[in-house]
């Protein structure tokens, strides 16, 4: 029962939980869609699920500017993968006229 | 607050996973990485609050949305096969998924433990930059190079002849 109350009040249960339930949900994203644009997004969910935990711990266990400054090199690396995997998607788009991963399955033209 | 914030975050992503327009699919994004960001407030943090809505609802989501105007491909295309089973079993890995995950968190003694502790006061932008260029330099400016790998990486992929 203090567990339910700590979720639903902000503990750091609550954020673990919302944390791992985008990252489940940007699973669903990658694993159901066929579209390379929603799998992409659904990567994104991911990496913001991680960041949520990231931050969650760095405040519960001290809150020193450590968690932050790696919060802030992620953030640097996730918007290198965006540009390049976008710049990716437009690739395969100007091969095979389409975004559809299913149409995407062979190496070579 | 923070059921209103995680309720954002979670419906957000939810309605993004099983919609059918990726230009409505990226304004969901936008609405999970401001639930996030109020997720950083809560979290005594508005520094990662401000760089998450720059980066991710700023940046990152204005690239995915030219990227998929400019491709001219607002809807999934329809299955070139049908896949029940696989949709089925990953719907079913999903939900083992979710329950175990609950069953964790509930049942975590370390959890519990880090709860009960006193909570530090909030983190400052002065004390973020005391970190970053006094124990994390190198790493700083590694990012910036990796930045500029990027950049030209990007461009050079996606130019037809270089």
């Amino acid at each position: 029962m203090t567990t339910l109350t700590s979720i639903a009040s902000g503990g750091l249960q609550g954020y673990i939980l919302v944390s791992l339930l985008l990252f489940i949900v940007g699973l669903a994203a990658v694993l159901t869609r066929r579209s390379i644009l929603l799998q992409f997004m659904g990567v994104e969910l991911m990496l913001n699920a991680a960041n949520v935990a990231l931050l969650a711990f760095a405040r519960f266990r001290g809150g020193d500017a450590q968690g932050t400054v790696f919060y802030l090199f992620i953030i640097a690396v996730a918007a290198c993968e965006a540009a390049v995997g976008l710049a990716l998607v437009v690739g395969l788009y100007r091969h095979r006229r389409s975004t559809d991963t299913d149409r995407a399955d062979a190496l070579k033209q | 607050m923070f059921l209103i914030f995680a309720l954002l975050t979670l419906i957000g992503a939810t309605v993004l996973t099983f919609q059918r327009n990726l230009v409505v699919a990226g304004l969901c994004l936008v609405v999970t990485f401001m639930g996030v960001a109020g997720l950083f407030l809560l979290l005594a943090n508005p520094v990662a609050a401000a760089l998450q809505i720059i980066v991710y609802s700023g940046a990152i989501v204005v690239l995915l949305l030219f990227v998929i105007m400019l491709l001219n491909e607002h809807q999934e295309e329809p299955a070139q096969k049908a896949r029940p089973l696989q949709r089925y079993l990953s719907l079913a890995l999903l939900l083992v998924l979710g329950a175990g995950v609950f069953g964790l968190v509930a049942g975590s003694p370390v959890l519990r433990r880090l709860n009960a502790g006193a909570l530090p006061p909030a983190m400052t932008l002065g004390a973020l930059g005391d970190a970053l260029f006094s124990q994390h330099l190198l790493g700083f400016e590694v990012a910036g190079l990796l930045l500029l790998a990027a950049m030209v990486g990007a461009v050079a992929l996606v130019k037809r002849d270089l």
